[in-house]
């Protein structure tokens, strides 16, 4: 078994959690309807929980303590898609969140439905750890994708704004889109069963029915195969991310090492 | 019967020690006071929630960021408890929960001061779930007897939680306090911040404001203010003491003869301020939720399917 | 555009641990369909408990009795025979009587 092919894909799934579980935990306290809040809170911790479940299998093959993979390393080495770094509106967390629930329900179903494909074919790695892995978190994802996907409808058919505003979502969502589906320096084998056009096609088979049964256009243009403009999973991702890292990281830095 | 009579029947039950249920008859004065408790008490956790979410982006391990939202999150929990009995309460005077929450928007209803106070390093975050989680167990146990039945019973279940919470700033505490120097120097800081703010926490020691006095006299709640911040003490300054750390108070002792704490009283004018939203951070956070409130009010407008033209 | 604010439809949650236990009421959220209130109700009620079930209510649909009838809940005849306790006492002293005759009739059959 190729070990580099093996972590370069380990890190594509761990930096793509970690960095769409810490996208959603900004919403914390801010999210539009106070039970909703305590459900999306939940899928952030549920991400954040794979992400520390890949890093460990990172671990154990050497590359380092989960935590240091985490926090330290720069952006340049991250595998994560560029759409999942991308802020959730204008503003931070602590400065005029202008948050934008549009753009974070289309984000969340197409990365959700991405990983359930995703997540499938590593059912059927051949690093069987991963496999294993791959099984237990598909199971948690069924709620996943059931929350997103009702959200999905009923701001699709609630009112006039709420569909005008998911639809802007879909727009800023959508020429990145591809980015989720390339997979850098790892190649279809047998610890990665799968194509990119297997993976474009199983998911434009689930979600475009879902756009018809609300009356939504597919989006135009392609889905980007390979990514033009940025490409997160060779190393190549926006200052977003590196504003986003130091946020992250900033307490770590400050005793690497030192136990919290 | 009379109004009066109603009024003594009523009375009569609480003295018996009977809990009120939501649809029984009560005092007018009883369902207000008791909705502005309610509300105050739900908007409460709900803006508690903004200190701590600060530092879940900069949480300095995995295992940290995951115990740090599911604490948040439970704060949002137990605020959405709180809230559905207030609506209920509510409901009959024509507000919905859209009113109770604007009212923290226009000042009319207001938030626990300690939520007002800022949280500027992560070893606040230990402080916050320590003691001030553990100042608000203190003081909710005594609500637990509360003459209404719906409140009392939402009460267990946020006193069972609040048990994790308390486990959760106990172990990052703990963490910091057995750490390097410059992580026990950022704990002992933070406490010596927070001192202040637990100590205001409870309130004045004489208070004899009316609605302190209708909440006794209906026993909705039944300690005063002076024997919930004795009894955190008697909780946890020893332990604070025993993990080497001071208080910022010198003048702090145990009194034998009087069998109470000393100590050095805080600047009581402070929850003026706070009560006016003037406190540290009482705008900027309250600005946080103000912002994300309306500028979702499309998304809730949509969650209640209006016809799409 | 409309001044009316949302008013949320209000669902009381009841929750199955496993199949062994009824549906128990947990607390009630704010919702807009009941599939809504579903989705709601799994982290609002269950973030600790496992369960297998999930039932949610509108609160208008939930019929109650009166607190203060209390009269609609009044046993005041004596119910004592459809009680174990009203039958603990008269059937003991019976058993206690055949008891000591099989005793005695042990005593005769083992001889030797």
């Amino acid at each position: 078994m190729n070990e580099q092919i093996l972590v370069e894909l380990l890190y594509q799934l761990a930096d793509d959690e970690l960095v769409a579980g810490h996208r959603a935990s900004e919403w914390l306290g801010l999210a539009p309807h106070f039970e909703e809040d305590i459900a999306f809170a939940s899928i952030a911790q549920d991400e954040i929980g794979h992400a520390t479940a890949f890093y460990r299998l990172l671990e154990e093959l050497g590359q380092g303590k989960a935590d240091d993979l985490a926090f330290l390393r720069p952006a340049a080495e991250r595998r994560n898609a560029v759409l999942l770094e991308r802020p959730n509106g204008a503003g931070t967390y602590l400065e005029n969140p202008a948050f934008d629930w549009g753009f974070t329900v289309a984000r969340a179903l197409v990365y959700d439905l991405f990983d359930t494909v995703r997540l499938e074919v590593l059912t059927r790695s051949a690093y069987e750890p991963l496999a294993q892995l791959a099984a237990k978190i598909r199971r948690e994802e069924r709620y996943h994708l059931l929350h997103h996907t009702t959200w999905f409808k009923r701001l699709a058919t609630g009112t006039d704004e709420s569909r005008r505003r998911l639809q802007a979502g879909l727009e800023r969502v959508w020429p990145e889109v591809g980015g989720l589906f390339a997979l850098g320096f790892v190649p279809t084998g047998d610890i990665f069963p799968a194509t990119i056009t297997d993976l474009v096609d199983r998911w434009t088979a689930e979600l475009s029915p879902l756009f018809d049964s609300v009356g939504l256009a597919w989006p135009s243009g392609q889905i980007m195969r390979p990514p033009v403009g940025l490409d997160g999973r060779r190393g190549q991702h926006a200052s977003d991310l590196e504003e986003l890292l130091a946020t992250m990281s900033e307490v770590y830095r400050t005793a690497p090492g030192a136990a919290w | 019967m009379t109004e009066a009579e109603r009024h003594a029947a009523f009375m009569a039950r609480i003295e018996r020690g009977e809990k009120i249920e939501a649809s029984d008859w009560m005092p007018a004065e009883y369902r207000i006071t008791l909705v502005k408790f309610m509300q105050m008490h739900a908007l409460s956790e709900i803006m508690g929630a903004l200190p701590e979410k600060e530092w879940v982006p900069r949480a300095p391990t995995l295992a940290r960021k995951l115990s740090l939202m599911a604490k948040v999150q439970d704060e949002m929990g137990h605020g959405q408890l709180i809230l559905r009995v207030a609506e209920d309460l509510a409901a009959p005077l024509g507000k919905t929960r859209e009113d109770l929450v604007e009212e923290l928007f226009t000042g009319v209803a207001k938030f626990h001061n300690v939520f007002h106070m800022p949280a500027p390093t992560w070893a606040d975050c230990g402080i916050i779930g320590w003691l001030v989680d553990g100042a608000a167990v203190v003081s909710q146990a005594a609500l637990l007897d509360s003459s209404y039945g719906p409140y009392a019973r939402v009460l267990q279940r946020v006193c069972a939680e609040e048990g994790f919470h308390i486990q959760h700033g106990e172990s990052i505490c703990l963490a910091l306090a057995e750490g390097t120097p410059a992580q026990r120097q950022m704990l002992q800081e933070a406490l010596n911040r927070w001192w202040e703010a637990l100590l205001l926490f409870f309130g004045p020691a004489e208070t004899n404001s009316a609605s302190a006095t209708i909440l006794l006299k209906y026993r909705f709640r039944t300690k005063t203010n002076e024997d919930l911040r004795q009894k955190f003490f008697t909780k946890y300054v020893p332990r604070i003491w025993s993990l080497g750390l001071t208080l910022p108070d010198p003048d702090f002792r145990w009194d034998e003869a009087q069998g109470r704490w000393i100590y050095t009283a805080p600047d009581w004018s402070k929850l003026k301020e706070i009560a006016r939203n003037q406190g540290p951070l009482s705008q900027y956070r309250l600005g946080l939720r103000r912002m994300s409130y309306e500028q979702a009010r499309w998304v809730r407008e949509a969650l209640l399917g209006k016809v799409v033209a | 555009m409309s001044e009316e604010k949302p008013l949320f439809n209000v669902y009381e949650v009841f929750v199955q641990k496993d199949h062994g236990s009824p549906h128990v009421w947990v607390g009630s959220v704010d919702a807009g369909s009941p599939d809504d209130a579903l989705l709601m109700a799994r982290e609002n009620f269950l973030r600790r408990e496992t369960a297998v079930s999930i039932w949610v209510v509108r609160q208008q649909d939930v019929h109650r009795t009166d607190y203060e009838d209390r009269d609609f809940f009044a046993r005041e005849s004596d119910k004592q025979y459809r009680m174990l306790s009203g039958y603990n006492k008269s059937n003991a002293e019976k058993w206690r009587k055949y008891k000591k005759s099989l005793l005695d009739l042990e005593k005769d059959f083992v001889k030797d």
